[in-house]
């Protein structure tokens, strides 16, 4: 579906001179077939005594209690809560990538969307985690499935956004995992083909007995069709039904109409900073600047300026509907979030959310690749203080004034959260040693299309119109990956 | 027919070979290889397939049947033969008295869990205190003496009982006096003990002396009028009350019998007949009366001599030569006011005074005298028993034993080492007498200087009596058996002096029926029943004032000026605590401050403005310098504190209390200082920053209620004029609509009515709660943390009065310019609102947290997983997460990781576990108890059939429950008040728990 013939104004989706299908495959699998290099080691064993932190201090809460968190009578959600509804949000990006992206045939998605969904994955994974470790008693965990029991027949309650929260994230779970892997087929198959022993039998298992005929080909274009569809609500859904965990409830503060499409927005924003974020390391380490090109940087640079400044809208919005209001304690709840003793976590959500992704409008900055991660990383800080603001400080100063409290961290708070980091970097940073980081095949339809070589092809063939061309040539400059000599002469 | 034919078995048969011949002699072709197996060699053999296959089939049988036990073995005795009066699971309720109130004690399977005040008790009526309901975690106390003790190491009585006999006689031969220290006794019986014991050996004197002393009256009272009494006080018939510095509703004298009389005045039903007395207090301190009060003036201690003479001049119109209060411009003109007041409800007036000097005590007797309450508001014919000691017989005492006169020194109920100002001079003169001896359960400060404890019963295992006021007597029976090998200090007394009676139940019991049962024309077994014997009152006597005016204003006008240095300490008993004699029960040091919402510690209690102008802040260590003594504390800001005053509980410091009390706080007794023959309260100390910070456990932090309608208030003017001012039972009603279908409430409807005019905040409903309810207690780090375990909780709200307007937000509060004296307080317990549209019972993603068709939200632990959103969707927060295994957990052993002590435990309310949400039931064991009955005796529940334990034991009656469902129970009635209102109405949440409006009387002040 990408191999149509594609305009010369639009920007390649592929850099590089020499560009093959066999090329794509050593280049891209150079990591899943070598030895690791130094800075994997370095960046694994980071990671993964991140994830023992993680082990640690999870245990500890289980041994001794939740008592152990800094959480008291009036704050009982604060990083655990936090650190969930952050995870889950920076999943959306890769359903975004995969499902949406797909269905409105974006074809720069394809060098991206490996990454993203797993990205998704790991990152429901971490959210899942908490969901466990929060509660009083992790080990009836399964209490709120609905199950068939025998503890007289007892059933969940379906009013609860609790319940609501525990369909919206298996579901979500269950499709990308699905998804993902579906995608994979294709690429695990030819990782198959190139291997041998162990490790082919072991990549022949997982590979389904793909046989690269045109059936198979059909059918996984379906497939990868259907599921885009199955998964496109979703990333409205599951937010949307996170936000419900607040929105229904009576306190000032989380009873908000404004949080579905708030939290939406301010999921995929929070996504695409981690893809971004994870991207610009991985781009550069596995040397995949051919594939992830700078119009990608750009374009997910533009949808974070945007969702971040429909997040800025919403922040205000809620302030005036306070004012507005006229409700005495709704009117508190945001007066004390702006000046109140966590005003300092408020103003860094501002900041973090609002104020500095407008950067992005500048060009200069959209395409200046440590501008953009170092910004990357302030929109998941300023995210996570979105949802520190929200839980913390509408709990901690609600109704009564008697119980005002304030929530401050334990060590095992801290840890549990830099852990969950941990644990994800530990997964990242195996999944792109055993399987293929950018879906391969879904690149290589774009090598005739949509590359530089092709493009360079059809303007040395002179098949181009001259002003077009010269229009194609000045939108390469900000690649970084394109040698912009080879054009003078043309 | 017979058969003749023949069947063969086999070619042998038939052919029969020898060997088939030989082998058919036996009943079994093959010989069996019987004597193998039985010699063991049969089992050495190769294990055949089929044994194997045998066992392994047995085997697993055996492995999975055993598997299957997995339920723990729990070990339950029962009765071989059961006790006629008990039936496991009925609860059996005992008559008895704590501090000479009749109280009820519940017991299950034999051991004492819970007391309730006696509705009969002409002191309680029905009422107990904080201290009282906790009184029953004191028996299992495991810091205390197993048995006794003597030489460092338990003996048996009978080494005990020879050694002291042979001693006593020593000294009654040497002519040194024999020496019983006691506090306050006030029982018949053990004085005539006491006297039985000084027949025997006459050289006995027995020395009163309380840790807080009541000698000023007394002492006053003998000058004044020739009665050396405490009076009874008279608060319900007083219409206009000035109290200088007396906590009468939180410590002063006798607090639950005061609080009852107060309230009659001011609770719903006096309201309802549009009646309310008047309030002043004049005090340095924020006191829970001061907080009650309805106009209350903060004065220095040096001023307080100078307020009185005051009054006593506006009152009498004779000056007393100065009597000015000098540049307190507030206090001078209130006092003016408060003389009009006292004089146009004379003979309803009444005027109390703190102070434990005679000289204060005297001016305030003639004021009284003059107010003509004497014989209405006050009655020193009918005296009260309650506190009788006197430092100045102590002082004696101590000068003899420092000369070597004492031979023998006995402590019942008495810890002077840690009670006296000078403990290291008395710890010195005890070193001179030979033989000492302590009645205490423990071996506390003063026991552990002696050379014999010879520990007493609790006063649950004891038989005893009390005579608390005049013609009151109540009975103490024991509810349970002597736990250790105790013995009561009475019985010692009497096996010691060689009494023919040897046993102290005989001897109460003739005791009794020689005095107290003949007069009163009763049988012993129904005092045992009914618990007391009122006798007719006295008639009460002319009182003329004959005390010496001139000479005590001068006493006081020295006085004060002494005083009048900065810093002015003030020593007062917290609420909870009070004398610190019950400072190891863990249940008493969790209860929250009345005022300051302090848990386990006290602290040095300054006014914010004036702990700013010394720079200090909140939680900041100070050192207080008062002589030689001194003490570290941390700074509370106190709004309503004098400024120039510093506010120090008693009763913390503790050294050798127990595992619980034992370095909680700081000992403030020291600062006592002796004047005229009694202890005074006041004192001077320095001040000084340490640099250490030191925060205190509160169960409140933000204090104002920051202009919120969940407290809505009137004054009594606005009321008289429209019982639903500020009530906002105006107009209508918003309209409401529901989300859910209503359902049927065909039963019952339990809810609660709460009187924020009644409510004085004293606490005791949370010890109530606590003991009836098996609500843990976490400890000062965990209070610290915000994580108090507490059912019902007493929110308490300052408000600020500046410059004629009222201050309750916070923003503004932070720019008062003023003194922050002018304070207001107002008292709200505040528990689980059993909400019809419970916030709580939606997002529970496990229905643990339910509606019943009675009205009740309830919680089914079992059923939580702990995600505690049911605690986050709570807009009144009362609900309570079990953050660690407190029951269980050694990290927290504040007192419940041992068996012992969990036999306090109401074994009707499951202990609850970690991970999991609780929450204030409205003791649906109660209900359920009460349901039970009815339908045993075949009747419909009737109201009051029910009580929840907060409302039993609320000594000011400020809390209502009952059935909603019918239109005569007294709840409903209440709710029906034109004050009701509901906290947070208008979010329709549908609350049970209706809080009627707080009156303030703000009397001349307003006109």
């Amino acid at each position: 579906m990408a191999s149509h013939h594609e305009s010369i104004l639009r920007e390649p989706l592929i850099t590089g001179k020499n560009i093959t299908y066999s090329r794509i495959t050593e280049e891209v699998l150079m990591p899943v077939e070598n030895k690791p290099n130094r800075a994997w080691w370095i960046g694994f064993i980071v990671a993964a005594a991140g994830a023992g932190l993680w082990l640690f201090a999870v245990s500890y809460t289980f041994w001794y209690g939740i008592g152990s968190w800094g959480l008291n009578k009036t704050v009982g959600w604060a990083w655990d809560i936090t650190g969930f509804v952050w995870w889950v949000g920076i999943g959306h990006a890769g359903t975004l990538i995969s499902a949406v992206l797909l269905l409105f045939r974006q074809n720069w998605r394809n060098s991206i969307n490996r990454s993203a969904e797993a990205m998704t994955i790991f990152a429901v994974i971490c959210a899942a985690t908490y969901v466990v470790s929060h509660m009083g008693r992790p080990w009836l965990a399964y209490w709120p499935l609905p199950l068939p029991n025998q503890f007289g027949s007892l059933w969940v309650n379906f009013n609860s956004p609790l319940v609501w929260d525990v369909f919206a994230i298996s579901t979500y779970f269950s499709v990308s995992l699905v998804f993902w892997y579906v995608g994979l087929l294709p690429d695990i198959a030819t990782i198959r083909d190139r291997a041998t022993g162990l490790r082919r039998k072991i990549y022949s298992i997982m590979s389904f007995g793909w046989n690269g005929s045109v059936k198979t080909w059909q059918r996984f274009e379906i497939v990868s069709l259907v599921l885009a569809g199955v998964s496109t609500p979703l990333v409205l859904s599951v937010h949307t039904i996170v936000s419900m965990d607040f929105a229904t409830s009576v306190i000032p503060g989380w009873h908000t109409t404004i949080f579905p499409p708030y939290f939406v927005a301010g999921a995929i924003f929070s996504g695409f900073a981690m893809v971004q974020t994870l991207l610009l390391v991985t781009r550069k380490v596995l040397g995949l600047e051919n594939y992830i090109t700078m119009f990608h940087i750009e374009s997910m640079n533009k949808i974070i300026v945007l969702t971040g400044s429909i997040v800025g809208v919403a922040y205000l919005t809620e302030l005036f509907i306070a004012w507005y209001s006229g409700a005495e304690y709704e009117q508190y709840a945001f007066l004390n979030r702006v000046s109140g003793p966590y005003a300092w976590a408020y103003w860094i959500m501002m900041t973090c959310n609002v104020i500095t992704p407008q950067l992005f409008w500048f060009k200069k900055v959209r395409t200046n690749i440590p501008l953009s991660w170092i910004l990357s990383i302030v929109v998941n800080i300023g995210m996570w203080f979105e949802r520190f603001v929200i839980i913390v400080t509408s709990l901690h100063r609600d109704y009564l004034p008697s119980s005002w409290a304030m929530f401050y961290p334990t060590w095992v708070d801290i840890s549990i959260f830099i852990g969950s980091i941990g644990v994800f970097f530990t997964l990242f940073l195996l999944f792109i040693r055993v399987l293929p980081s950018v879906a391969m095949a879904e690149v290589r339809l774009l090598v005739k299309s949509s590359s530089e070589q092709a493009k360079k092809k059809l303007m040395a063939e002179g098949k181009v119109k001259a002003h077009e061309a010269e229009y194609y040539v000045e939108s390469l400059e900000k690649y970084d990956s394109v040698e912009q000599a080879e054009y003078e002469k043309i | 027919m017979e058969s003749t034919k023949k069947y063969w078995k086999g070619l042998e048969e038939i052919n029969k070979t020898p060997e088939f011949v030989e082998k058919n002699k036996n009943e079994f072709a093959e010989s069996l290889p019987i004597e193998e197996l039985l010699e063991g060699s049969g089992l050495k053999a190769a294990t055949p397939r089929r044994d194997f296959l045998k066992a392994m089939g047995f085997g697993l049988g055996a492995v999975s049947l055993a598997a299957c036990n997995v339920a723990p073995v729990q070990k339950s005795i029962p009765y071989l033969i059961k006790p006629e009066e008990i039936t496991p699971g009925i609860p059996n309720y005992y008559a008895s008295s704590y501090k000479g109130g009749s109280i009820l004690v519940k017991t299950r399977e034999g051991r004492p869990i819970k007391v309730e005040g006696n509705p009969n008790c002409i002191i309680n009526k029905g009422g107990l205190s904080a201290q009282a309901q906790a009184t029953v975690l004191d028996l299992y106390d495991i810091s205390k003496l197993k048995g006794p003790w003597f030489k460092g190491a338990e003996q048996s009585w009978e080494d005990i009982d020879q050694h002291v006999k042979g001693e006593l006689n020593k000294i009654q031969a040497s002519g040194k006096t024999i020496a019983i220290v006691s506090s306050t006794i006030n029982s018949p019986s053990s004085k005539a003990v006491i006297a039985d014991f000084t027949t025997q050996f006459p050289s006995t004197k027995h020395i009163t002396i309380d840790p807080v002393s009541y000698a000023g009256i007394i002492t006053a009272n003998e000058a004044s009028f020739g009665k050396a009494v405490l009076p009874q006080y008279r608060f319900d018939k007083a219409n206009v009350i000035v109290s200088f510095g007396a906590d009468f509703l939180g410590s002063w004298i006798s607090p639950v019998q005061f609080t009852k009389q107060y309230v009659s005045n001011r609770g719903m039903a006096s309201l309802n007949e549009k009646r309310m007395s008047r309030h002043i207090q004049f005090e340095a301190g924020m006191s829970m009366t001061g907080t009650n009060a309805d106009s209350r003036i903060a004065i220095k201690l040096s001023e307080e001599g100078p307020a009185l003479l005051a009054l006593y001049a506006a009152v009498t119109g004779s000056s007393l030569g100065n009597s000015s209060l000098g540049e307190n411009k507030v206090a001078d003109s209130a006092i003016k006011l408060a003389a009009k007041e006292l004089l146009n409800a004379k003979g309803a007036a009444l005027v109390v005074a703190g102070s434990n000097d005679v000289a204060t005590q005297t001016i305030v007797n003639a004021i009284n005298s003059a107010l003509g309450s004497y014989g209405t508001t006050i009655d020193l014919d009918n005296p009260s028993y309650q506190f009788t000691g006197k430092e100045a017989d102590f002082s004696v005492l101590l000068a003899d034993m420092k000369a070597g006169k004492v031979g023998a020194v006995m402590f019942l109920d008495a810890n002077p080492v840690y009670s006296l100002p000078n403990t290291k001079e008395f710890a010195e003169a005890l070193k001179k007498v030979s033989l000492t001896i302590s009645f205490s359960d423990r071996e506390d400060e003063t026991a552990s200087l002696c050379q014999l404890i010879a520990p007493n019963h609790n006063f649950l295992e004891s038989w005893g009596d009390a005579n608390a006021v005049e013609g009151y007597y109540s009975l103490v029976q024991p509810t349970i058996n002597p736990i250790y090998n105790t013995r009561q200090a009475e019985q010692s007394l009497l096996i010691w002096s060689n009494n023919p009676v040897s046993d102290y139940y005989t001897y109460v019991r003739n005791n009794w029926e020689k005095s107290v049962l003949l007069a009163a024309g009763k049988k012993w077994d129904e005092i045992l029943q009914s618990g007391f014997v009122v006798l007719p009152a006295k008639a009460v006597g002319a009182t003329v004032f004959a005390g010496n005016v001139a000479a005590a204003a001068s006493f006081v006008s020295a006085q004060s000026k002494s005083v009048a240095k900065d810093v002015e300490l003030h020593v007062y008993q917290s609420v909870a605590i009070g004398s610190g004699q019950q400072a190891n029960n863990p249940l008493l040091q969790e209860t929250p401050d009345p005022v300051s919402k302090v848990t386990w510690d006290n602290y040095a209690a300054l006014n914010p403005k004036y702990a700013e102008s010394l720079g200090l802040a909140q939680y900041d260590v100070v050192t207080l310098k008062g002589g030689e003594y001194q003490i570290d504390l941390p700074v509370l800001f106190q709004p309503g504190q004098a400024q120039g005053t510093v506010s120090v509980a008693l009763g913390y410091g503790r050294t050798k209390a127990g595992k619980v009390a034992d370095g909680v706080g700081q000992n403030a007794y020291p600062f006592l200082a002796m004047s005229n023959g009694t202890f005074q309260f006041a004192n001077n100390v320095t001040i000084s920053k340490t640099g250490a910070i030191e925060e205190l456990a509160q169960t409140q932090t933000h204090h104002s209620f920051e202009g919120r309608n969940i407290i809505r208030e009137a004054t009594f003017a606005q009321y008289k004029e429209d019982a639903a001012h500020g009530s906002g039972n105006h107009g209508a009603k918003h309209e409401t609509y529901d989300l859910w279908n209503k359902y049927e409430q065909p039963g019952h409807n339990w809810v609660m009515a709460i009187d924020l005019n009644a409510c004085t905040g004293c606490g005791a409903c949370i010890v109530a709660c606590n003991t009836e309810n098996n609500v843990p207690v976490v400890g000062k780090d965990e209070v610290r943390r915000r994580r108090d375990m507490h059912w019902i909780r007493i929110d308490r709200y300052y408000t600020f009065n500046e410059e004629g307007k009222q201050i309750t937000e916070e923003k503004e509060i932070d720019h008062i310019e003023g003194r922050m004296e002018n304070v207001s307080v107002v008292h709200q317990p505040m528990m689980c609102q059993h909400c019809e549209h419970a916030p709580c019972e939606t997002v529970c993603p496990v229905l643990a947290t339910v509606h019943s068709t009675e009205g009740l939200n309830h919680m089914a632990y079992n059923r939580c997983v702990g995600t505690r959103y049911c605690a986050n969707n709570c807009p009144y927060k009362v609900r309570r997460f079990n953050w660690f295994n407190y029951w269980n957990d050694s990290r927290f052993d504040n007192y419940l990781n041992n068996e012992f002590t969990q036999l306090v435990l109401n074994p009707d309310v499951t202990t609850r576990s970690r991970g999991v949400m609780e929450k204030c039931s409205m003791c649906i064991q109660r209900i359920q108890a009460g349901k039970l009955k009815a339908k045993i005796e075949k009747r419909p529940l009737v109201d009051g059939d029910v009580k929840v334990a907060c409302q039993q034991t609320c000594p000011a009656n400020a809390i209502v429950f009952g059935d909603a469902n019918d239109p005569n129970s007294e709840v409903s009635k209440a709710l029906k008040n034109e004050r009701t209102y509901y906290v947070l109405e208008e979010i329709n949440v549908q609350p049970g728990v209706g809080y009627m409006t707080k009156i303030t009387n703000t009397g001349l002040q307003e006109a």
